[in-house]
């Protein structure tokens, strides 16, 4: 056979495997079914759903005061990131009402508040935060230092005969902030966008996984091995399969869900989206080939796969920025392809780079995405012998 | 219900887990692994935000304000810019992830009495950052304000330092920290992760025993035993529980002993809303289980009903309160959330059942409805 017959040989069997991978994941109505909710449905509760920053900090108020300033103070307090619960007759109910976990913060204005403000004399508010959610409770004590802050900042000019509208006249630094590539902060955008990353993940990981364990534990593998087919032509229509499979769900989750509901721009190059998103799916699928090679049957690759997907999920950078964890931490993560793709991802729709700003992130995830998915061909070749 | 057919279907479960080597390993190691990386590994304070600044006043003063940001520990420095054409491609490559332009003139304006911009450019990617970071650049303005009032007012009104600075004295802010004093994130996700390892890691070692009868076919005994559903669906059951059971114990282990986070609350009642948020959580796999008939399709129904609900809607990250309404509604249809205020409570806050029993409660009606519902679902009868 001259290498151009072998070449077409080898692409037809790929092509008729690839077909029978996906009539077979076709035909798993519930399976499809999920596959569906996850990238419409399920991208469209989390996007809208999902707050990280402060709201709705229940706030309690024990006013000892009663006065002009005391009121103004209060008001100052709102939502979305303030939740007025009430005010409080005795002092010490603040804590049996925090106790109960509805409210989350009790601030108490002490008697002669006002005067102290007019005259100049030192005062202070207090603040009980509940802490259980540490970093909402940090994060809810800013913006109530925020407030206080100003506050403050305003009577001590007034009382000084400086009228904060005159302004011009007070040596100050005027805060300027440009939020770039998402000016309003729209937490949609980045919420549905890591939202659709993390379903990539799971689908890429669990659907070769689960499909190349079944094989070895039905025994039909025996049966593809009889046949003229290689290793590589077992396993990589499985793979070629859901990465198509995976790039359709996501296709319908951008233009059906993020784009027209939510307004997420794509500011890049689709086509480089959609490219890098195959990398990053075949790359996925690589730690489920891997994880497929050293388990016997789908409890075990279940497990397996669950064990480094949960990982993958939380410490990627999705819900907390890279930069905080622990050296250890952020070199195991090195071996996460989504840290590379949220990078990327973010950067096409939202920042509109090229590929000049992303050939860094995209190569690591290349090499990751080969060293897996090398290692993971490696040890499916030798089940065989 | 006939016990001993109860202990004989269990006993066959507990055989087939504990000759699966592999899959008895995991699931006992994996609660305990997830629980030493997350517990280290997901720290919540924003901190360490590279940045880079244009200084084009090259002033004392401009110094002495960027000064600040040098020092301070949630910002690291990484470049001075010649200019703000740069800016770009810093913010663009995520190399830096604000930039600071302090205007011409910084000094002369501040000086003479006038007010001075100074412009921050933000990465808005990831918004909680920005957030952060522009609440860390307010602070720091802030401070340097209040300097600078003191040092105007001393100046322009001939007032000594100590006397400007007594005008100028801001309204302070005392804050007490509730619950978890030294505000350390370990102490708040600790006990929520106790929470995670059980809700995302028992459903799906219960799923993965119901299907795999199914699909093999060895399902086929049970129907044509006399074993009936119900003393089956609660054999089959009885091992998963306990292997939760002993998780449970081992995590705790874990989060008093390693993160020493402190355990303020009734013990008894820890217990007993574990038993019941064991019993739910491995409910929840059995009706994944008994709907469909792959593991491929259990495994991965289970991970998206069980682990992504649980990452974002228990309140281990995002406090339930900052959700909006309808995610707000989603996160009271899944237990995890009872069971991190449970955990969070007795952990944290010493409330007992006075305080708890609405969740105690919530678990409860939620391992009766899974437990009905799987009832129904089984039949020996299938249609095919």
């Amino acid at each position: 056979m001259k290498p151009a017959d072998r070449l077409v040989v080898w692409c037809r069997r790929l092509t008729v495997m690839t077909r029978k991978e996906l009539v077979q994941l076709l035909r798993d109505i519930p399976l499809m079914a999920f596959l569906i909710y996850s990238f419409t449905l399920s991208v469209y509760v989390t996007g809208n759903g999902i707050q990280t920053q402060l709201r709705n900090a229940g706030l309690l108020v024990y006013d000892a005061d009663r006065s002009l300033s005391s009121r103004e103070l209060v008001s100052r307090f709102h939502l979305p990131y303030f939740r007025f619960d009430g005010e409080l007759i005795h002092a010490d109910e603040g804590f049996r009402r925090l106790d109960r976990g509805r409210s989350m913060m009790v601030l108490d204005i002490p008697a002669r508040f006002h005067e102290a403000l007019v005259s100049g004399e030192p005062t202070a508010v207090q603040l009980l935060v509940d802490t259980t959610n540490a970093p909402q409770g940090l994060s809810a004590a800013g913006y109530a230092a925020r407030i206080v802050g100003q506050f403050g900042q305003e009577s001590v000019l007034a009382r000084n005969g400086l009228a904060a509208s005159s302004s011009t006249t007070v040596p100050m630094i005027v805060s300027d902030h440009r939020v770039w590539y998402n000016q309003d902060q729209n937490e949609t955008w980045f919420e549905s966008i890591s939202h659709l990353l993390r379903m990539i993940t799971i689908f890429a990981v669990l659907l070769p996984a689960a499909a190349l364990v079944r094989e070895k534990e039905r025994g039909t593998v025996e049966q593809l091995l009889v046949s003229p087919l290689t290793p590589v032509q077992i396993m990589l229509p499985k793979v070629v399969a859901m990465t198509l499979m995976i790039l359709g769900a996501t296709a319908v989750a951008l233009f059906g869900v993020m784009q027209p509901v939510f307004g997420v721009p794509i500011r890049g190059s689709l086509f480089l989206l959609f490219s890098l998103t195959a990398l990053f799916i075949v790359a996925t699928a690589g730690i489920g080939v891997f994880a497929s090679t050293v388990t016997k049957n789908q409890a075990q690759v279940g497990m397996m796969t669950l064990l480094v997907v949960a990982p993958i999920l939380l410490l990627s950078g999705i819900f907390t920025p890279m930069e905080t964890m622990p050296a250890w931490v952020q070199y195991l993560m090195a071996l996460s392809p989504l840290r590379y793709f949220i990078e990327i991802a973010t950067g096409i729709l939202l920042k509109g780079v090229g590929f000049d700003m992303l050939w860094s992130q995209a190569l690591s995830m290349g090499v990751v995405g080969a060293s897996l998915f090398g290692f993971g061909l490696w040890r499916f070749r030798r089940q065989f012998q | 219900m006939n016990l001993r057919r109860v202990a004989a279907v269990a006993s066959k479960e507990w055989r087939e887990v504990t000759r699966d080597r592999m899959f008895l390993l995991l699931a006992f190691v994996m609660p305990a692994i997830w629980m030493f990386v997350f517990g280290y590994g997901l720290v919540l304070d924003v901190e360490h935000i590279s940045f880079v600044v244009v200084d084009r006043d090259h002033s004392p003063l401009s110094r002495d304000y960027l000064y600040r940001f040098y020092q301070s520990r949630y910002f690291d420095f990484q470049e001075a810019l010649a200019g703000e054409g740069d800016a770009d491609v810093w913010l663009q490559s995520g190399r830096a992830r604000a930039v600071i332009i302090v205007p011409e003139k910084f000094q002369e304006r501040l000086l003479s009495g006038q007010p001075a911009e100074v412009q921050t450019l933000i990465d808005g990617t990831f918004p909680l950052r920005a957030d952060i970071t522009k609440s860390y650049v307010i602070a720091i303005n802030n401070a340097f304000n209040q300097e600078l009032l003191v040092d105007f007012l001393a100046r322009t009104r001939g007032l000594s330092r100590g006397e400007a600075q007594r005008r100028t004295s801001p309204l302070g802010i005392e804050v007490r920290y509730l619950y978890n004093e030294e505000v350390r994130s370990t102490w708040s996700t600790v006990p929520a992760l106790i929470m995670f390892s059980l809700m995302v890691g028992s459903p799906l070692l219960t799923a993965l025993g119901v299907v795999r009868e199914k699909e093999t076919g060895s399902i086929y005994n049970i129907y044509s035993a006399t074993v009936t559903r119900l003393e089956f669906l609660v054999g089959k059951l009885i091992p998963y529980v306990m292997i939760s059971a002993v998780n449970v114990a081992v995590l705790w282990l874990m989060a008093v002993l390693l993160f020493a986070v402190p355990f303020k609350g009734s013990l008894w009642l820890f217990i007993a809303s574990s038993i019941l948020f064991v019993l739910t959580s491995t409910g929840i796999g059995l009706v994944v289980s008994l709907l469909v008939s792959t593991q491929q399709a259990a495994l991965i129904i289970t991970v998206v009903v069980s682990t992504v609900p649980t990452i974002l809607f228990s309140g281990l990250i995002v406090p339930v309160s900052s959700l909006s309404r309808a995610s707000q509604f989603q996160a009271h249809l899944f237990p995890g959330m009872y069971y991190t205020n449970i955990t969070r409570g007795t952990f944290l806050q010493n409330v007992g059942l006075a305080v708890l029993w609405t969740d105690i409660l919530a678990l409860a009606i939620y391992a009766v409805v899974l437990g009905t519902i799987g009832y129904h679902l089984f039949t020996k009868r299938p249609r095919t």
